[in-house]
Parts: C-alpha cells; structure tokens; sequence
C-alpha cells in the first residue's frame, strides 16, 4: 500500500509573528520556517504504519517555493520514502493546494493520503475536505486514532465525545493534535534521506490553474488590549456596567 | 546618528590588516624576549610568560576577527548578512580592536596590553589606521549594541550560524527539538539532585547516532565531520553540558582507537561505541598529576597475556557507569617521562548505584563538584587490575602519549562546541529573564546596561561560534589544527564563563538562589577554562607553537 503525506512549509511555531507596514501580509524575511506541525504528526502517522507492516512506500509532497525543499527532507529524513516538490512562488489558497494534490494523486495512485487538519499559518482548514471532495474518496477528518486493515478506522474527538468511522479506501484523512508524537530525525536517518530523491514539478506540469480566487484585503495585529481601571464602589461598577459596557 | 558604520566590511577589512600589522610586531616583540638564536628558549618562555600568552592572545582575537570577516562575506553572497549580523560584525571588530589595542582580558584579573608584548606607543602608533580609529569609537558603541538588543529581543533569531549546509542546519532543529523537550525541562533538576544523566536519556542521545557520528562508516560510524560534531555538541550543551558531554568520552576513545588502534581493536571496539552498546571513559589524570601528565606514574606490568595495573587516577569523569576504560600507563618503570606511557583500552563491568565498581583490583570515590555534574566525578584506585595484554593500543609499548596527543586537535574542537552551547544558553536565559523581570515599571530588558550587556553576550558567543566553525574545518580539511582548535577552546571557554557571569548578574538577588537554573549554569560554565586544557596551559601549548614553528 502506498500513502501520500501532504507537508507545508510555515512560519516556525515559536516565532512572534509581524505584519509588514503595508498591511498586505506578515513579515517572512528574516523567519525562521519549520513543518507545520500537524503535518509533522501526517508523516509521524505514515511512519508507524510503514513500521507495522501495513504500507509499503511513504511519497510526501509539498507545494511552494523551492526552500520547501527542505521541509520535504526533513519528512524524508523521518522516515518517508521519496519526494515530490510542486514548485510555485506563487501564493497558493487551498483550493489551488487540493487541486495539485489531486493531480498528484491521480498520478500516484496510493490507497490513503494524510495530511494535518490545517497549517498555522492560515488556519483554513479547507484542503484535506476539498481533496476529498475532489477526488470522490472518503474523508476521516481530525483523526485522533487510525487503524489501517481493508478499511480506514479513524476516530475523531467531537464535541461530545469519540466518532469513529471507517472509511472504503482509498480515503483521505487529517490528523489532529492527539494523534501522536512525532519523532526526532536521528543523524543516521538524516544521512540516509540525503539519499532520497525529490521530484520538482510545476502546477503546469499538472495540468492545473493555481490562480488565486480570494483577494486578501488587509492583515492586521490584533487589537492590543487597553489597561483596565479602578471604580470606587460597587453602585460606580454597576454605572459602568450599565451605561458604558451596556452587559446589564 | 546612524548605527550601521558605512562601507562596514571594507572598514573592517582595513582594520584587519592594520591589526595584523600590529601582530607582526608583537611577534617580532616577543620572540626578542623568548629566543636564544632563532630558537624558543624554555627558560626564557618561562620568564616571560605574561608575554608570550598574551601573544597567544592576541594572535586568537586576530583569528577571531578574521573567521567574523570571513562570515559576513560568506553570509553577504548568499544575500543573507542582515541588518543584525551587520551589527554583530561591527560590533565584533568594534570591542575586539579596543581591546587589542587597550588591553585584552587574559581572565577577568589579568590584561595583556601591547606594552606587555613589548611594544611601545610608538610602536602601536605606527600600527593604526583610520578604519581601527572608527571601530574603536563607533563600533560597539552604546546605540549599536541596543539596536542588537532590540534584534535579539524576541528570543528566537541571534544572527545566522552561517553554515550554508542544509543538512547542518536539519540536524541543528532536530537536536534543538530534542533538547528542548528531553533535556532543558530536567537538567536543573538533575543538577540539584546531584543525579546521573537518566539512562533513558542517554539511551535516547545514542538513538540519535552521536556517539557514532564521527567514526568511519566501516566501522559502524557515519563518518559525519567536525563541522557536524560541533553543531550537535552545541546544541546539547545548550540543554546541559552534561549530556553535551556524554560524546565526548566516545569521541576521545573513538578517536585514540581509530588513529592508534589495530585493526583488530577497531573491528572490536569501534561498532559498539558508535551505537552507544559500550560506554568509554577516559582515565589519564592522577592526584599530582593534572596538566604535567607525562610524569603520571600508575603502573601496568606485563604477566603473561595480562598487564597488571597499580596506581591512582583522578577527575576520572562518568567512571562508574562506562563499560570500557581508556587508561594511560607507565608501561616502562624505567622513565619518568612521556616515552614510558602505554594506552591500555580497559574493559570493566558497569557500575550499579549500590556497586559502582565491581571489577576486581578497581575501587573508587566519588568527588563532589559546584558543576558539570550528571556523569560524575571519581577517584579511582588500581591494585592488581588485570587488562588483557592484547588491549595494548597499537600493539606497542610507549605510543601512549602520542596516541593521546593525536586526539586533542578533536577533543578540543568538541569542548570548544561545548562552551559556545553553555554560551548560547546563559545568554537566552538571562535575555527571557530580563524580559520578565519588571522593575521600575518596566521590563529591565528596558534598561541599557542590562540590554547592552545581553547584546554583548550574542554578539561575542557569535565570536566564539565562528572560530570554533573554523577550526572544525579545518580538521575536516585534513590540515593540523592543534593551535586553531587550541584558541577556540581558549575563547569560547571565557565567553561562556563571562556570559553565565553576566546573565547571573541580570537575574539580582534571584540569580544566586540554587532554585534559579543561571546558578546552575554558571558552575557548569566555570569547568570550561579548566577541563581538556586549563586556560593557561592552552595559552602556553598555543604560544610555544606559534612562536617555536613556522606557524602564526
């Protein structure tokens, strides 16, 4: 069995994050980039099932610009297989990213593709449902458990409890926080994953329009938060409350 | 007034050369005063110590600013010399320059000015440029290290490392990840307790394939170079210097048995070191036998297939838990010297907490220390200790001490990383203290001399950073390194001591409370200028081969 990992290349967890002066984005030069860390637990996933015996080759995929590279090795060198970099400088919204994904998967052919349940950076929670969507496959969304036989046994944290569904494969999954606890890369894998190889394509190559479709307006700080004030008795806090805060 | 010195790196490179010129002199200086016809007179050496270390001194800050140069035009072709490592160069040359000219701190008590190295105003005169002039007033002035201080402030980007190596730099994230979730939320604890290094942990530290990095890959290795050493040391440092020091052993007996080994000893030996099956230790100092190592006099005499060993060691460090010993012996009772000493590779059971040496003929104390716990320190005793004969290093007697020499180039590059992790961490601590310490109304990160101070501390482990980076690759170029990797020892090891100094002195009151982990750090930190070389020896080692050789 063959499963494709998704990875994206983000801005480190760890980094105090700032929006450029011109309100179009956040400042990248300079900053650290890391894996996003859901995607971390993807290829953490496919490890383990590789290590049980139940799949056979691990292909992560990224797409961005060409220092993705690196978060492919370090997927590589935690344990996958082989790479593929779709190539583009362009921003890329996740619809884009689905229909990419979907390319690649049409032409790889695998039974599961894990991908983390949303990056840090845009928090938009869209690729994993619109790959699935896409592709006619079923779909284990936040997965906090995957047991892999004929189906997928995904169990998913609801609001009220544990879900668990099984998915016909070939499916999609994405994984949430709990899943696991991804690994370290120790030096003699990151040797060996100096070894593995890395496809570049273009999205032309794949056939597929990454124009944007949403326009970004404005990107702002959060508002900061006012200092707080002293009231001498209570009938003055219930003045405030009342006329001020109208909460009462 | 703008910070940014304009034409920075030309500035800098002017100033080199004038501060090289002032080096010529200062050779030319001390030769006078050590040499008897061309040639370095032990007698004299002595007698003008101040003189000659300084010159060693000086010669490492010379070697400082260069490997800082070489850096910027490194990091300014791959168009990654930012707005911060700008300042870091400029700075670097700034205080260096200063203090070349106006006195270098040998130790906190001890300056070496240029009348030191016989020079005279004059002399220093002639040696001057504009370029210094500007460095030494605008360089690091105050307003260029609070710019830096403002950099650094967020706590996660202290200048690039500069290797250009993608593998580097994955192997530097991991290690850091590592560190950051199995070592820094424990080593204080483990330090305070007086404990050794969980077994887990040590286990995990051999997973990650560091006791087998530098070895060959035929036997067992991943013959990684240095370069690599370094990083993966100066990130576990950064944790602990305890578990940054657990490779070390592994790198001294890997390294003794690679150069000096049979090939049969290294087909034995070599694979379980690398894999973390079997760990090493280190036994070559005695009770009055410590930088004067040649004159050691514990015993191994040849019965049959065994040598019988008698005799005291000292400072013998993680002796209990190791399961092979390098031991170096008088293997010749007729010398007094370093010709009769023999390199014994010496299996010995692993010690338990309630029978910490078991083997027969072997026992030991353990020596209570202020840092650089984790493994512990012993005294050990040796009466009727059995080596088998065949563990004779080499096969022939009286290689011992050459054997041991031939390891120092690389254990010094190693402890050397190890100064610039504690470096780095003493300097993020005090940086996260003074960003939460409110006094005045105000973060005291606020304050300049608290932020200036910490400023310094980055700039100056950069320093320290860059020469170590040089010396490693030089080794991995194949080319004698003894002196580059002696001076990175010797600067580094004085960063991080100045660095856990300062930012105990940013944390007040608090940072002298055991409680607060820069206490730890600071004991931790004063072992460097003592272990793999005391400040002085290495000045001395440094010295006689500068001004002996055609070297420097």
């Amino acid at each position: 069995m063959k499963v494709l990992v998704a990875v994206k290349r983000v801005i480190d967890y760890n980094v105090k994050i700032r929006v450029k002066s011109d309100n179009s984005g956040v400042e990248t030069a300079n900053v650290k980039f890391s894996m996003n860390p859901f995607d971390e637990i993807a290829v953490e996933e496919a490890v383990r099932l590789k290590e049980a015996g139940k799949v056979a080759e691990i292909v992560v995929v990224s797409m961005g610009p060409a220092a993705a590279q690196e978060t492919i090795r370090t997927a590589l060198a935690m344990g996958a297989d082989r790479g593929i970099l779709v190539q583009s400088d362009d921003e890329l919204q996740p619809l884009a990213v689905a229909k990419l994904l979907k390319a690649v998967a049409d032409k790889e052919q695998p039974a599961l593709v894990i991908l983390g349940k949303q990056a840090i950076d845009d928090d938009s929670n869209q690729t994993g449902q619109m790959l699935a969507a896409l592709l006619g496959w079923s779909q284990g969304t936040f997965a906090s458990k995957v047991e892999l036989g004929d189906a997928a046994v995904v169990t998913r944290e609801v609001d009220g409890g544990l879900e668990t569904l099984s998915l016909k494969l070939p499916a999609v999954i994405t994984t949430d926080l709990r899943l696991n606890e991804p690994r370290y890369a120790s030096l003699p894998n990151i040797m060996k994953a100096k070894k593995k190889p890395i496809e570049t394509l273009a999205p032309a190559d794949l056939g597929v329009d990454t124009a944007p479709r949403l326009v970004t307006l404005k990107v702002e700080e959060p508002a900061k938060r006012q200092a707080g004030i002293k009231v001498p008795d209570v009938a003055a806090l219930v003045d405030k409350l009342k006329n001020e805060a109208k909460v009462i | 007034m703008t910070i940014l010195l304009p034409d920075l790196l030309a500035t800098c490179r002017d100033a080199l050369a004038t501060v090289k010129g002032l080096h010529g002199a200062a050779k030319e200086a001390v030769t006078a005063l050590v040499a008897v016809n061309g040639k370095v007179d032990g007698a004299r050496l002595e007698a003008n110590q101040q003189a000659a270390h300084g010159y060693a001194w000086l010669t490492t800050y010379v070697a400082a600013l260069e490997q800082m140069l070489a850096w910027a035009e490194r990091l300014e072709a791959a168009g990654r010399f930012g707005e911060l490592e700008q300042l870091m160069v400029q700075s670097a040359f700034g205080e260096y320059v200063a203090q070349i000219y106006g006195g270098i701190p040998m130790s906190q008590g001890e300056l070496i000015r240029p009348a030191d190295l016989g020079l005279d105003a004059k002399g220093c005169h002639l040696h001057a440029s504009a370029a210094t002039g500007t460095l030494r007033r605008q360089g690091n002035a105050a307003p260029v290290r609070m710019r830096i201080a403002e950099l650094i402030k967020d706590g996660h980007h202290f200048g690039e490392p500069g290797l250009d190596d993608e593998t580097l730099d994955l192997i530097r994230e991991q290690f850091r990840r590592f560190v950051e979730d199995q070592v820094v939320p424990y080593a204080h604890d483990w330090h305070l307790k007086d404990e050794l290094i969980p077994i887990e942990v040590v286990d995990a530290v051999a997973e990650m394939g560091v006791f087998g990095l530098t070895l060959p890959e035929e036997y067992g290795g991943l013959g990684m170079g240095k370069t690599a050493m370094c990083v993966v040391t100066e990130e576990l440092s950064r944790g602990y210097i305890g578990v940054g020091s657990l490779g070390t052993r592994s790198e001294i007996a890997g390294e003794l048995i690679r150069l000096g080994g049979t090939e049969e000893q290294k087909r034995e030996w070599l694979p379980k070191i690398a894999t973390g099956e079997i760990l090493p230790t280190a036994v070559f100092t005695e009770p009055n036998t410590g930088s004067d190592l040649g004159s050691l006099r514990t015993r191994a005499v040849k019965d049959g297939d065994t040598y019988v060993v008698t005799g005291n060691k000292t400072w013998i460090t993680h002796a209990a838990r190791t399961d092979v010993m390098t031991l170096l012996v008088r293997t010749d009772p007729a010398t007094k010297d370093w010709k009769g000493l023999s390199m014994l590779i010496a299996p010995k059971p692993r010690g338990t907490e309630s029978d910490p040496f078991p083997a027969a003929g072997m026992t030991g104390g353990e020596i209570k220390v202020l840092g650089y716990r984790g493994m512990k320190e012993y005294e050990l005793g040796f009466d009727g200790f059995q080596v088998p004969a065949a563990n004779l290093l080499g096969g022939v007697e009286g290689q011992g001490f050459k054997q041991l020499m031939e390891t120092f180039e690389s254990a010094r590059i190693q402890t050397a990383a190890r100064a610039v992790g504690v470096a780095q961490n003493a300097m993020e601590i005090g940086l996260k203290y003074a960003n939460e310490r409110v006094q005045f109304g105000k973060p005291i990160y606020a304050f300049p001399r608290v932020a200036c101070k910490i400023a310094w501390m980055a700039v100056e482990t950069m320093v320290a950073r860059q020469l170590t980076y040089f010396a490693a690759r030089e080794k991995d170029g194949g080319h004698r390194c003894d002196i580059e990797a002696g001076m990175a020892k010797l600067l580094a090891a004085r960063v991080a001591w100045s660095n856990a100094d300062n930012a105990l002195q940013v944390h007040g009151g608090n940072g002298y409370a055991e409680e607060y982990q820069i206490s730890r750090v600071l004991c931790d930190a004063r072992i460097l200028n003592i272990f793999e070389g005391a400040a002085e020896i290495q000045a001395q080692v440094i010295a006689r081969g500068l001004l002996s050789g055609g070297r420097g």
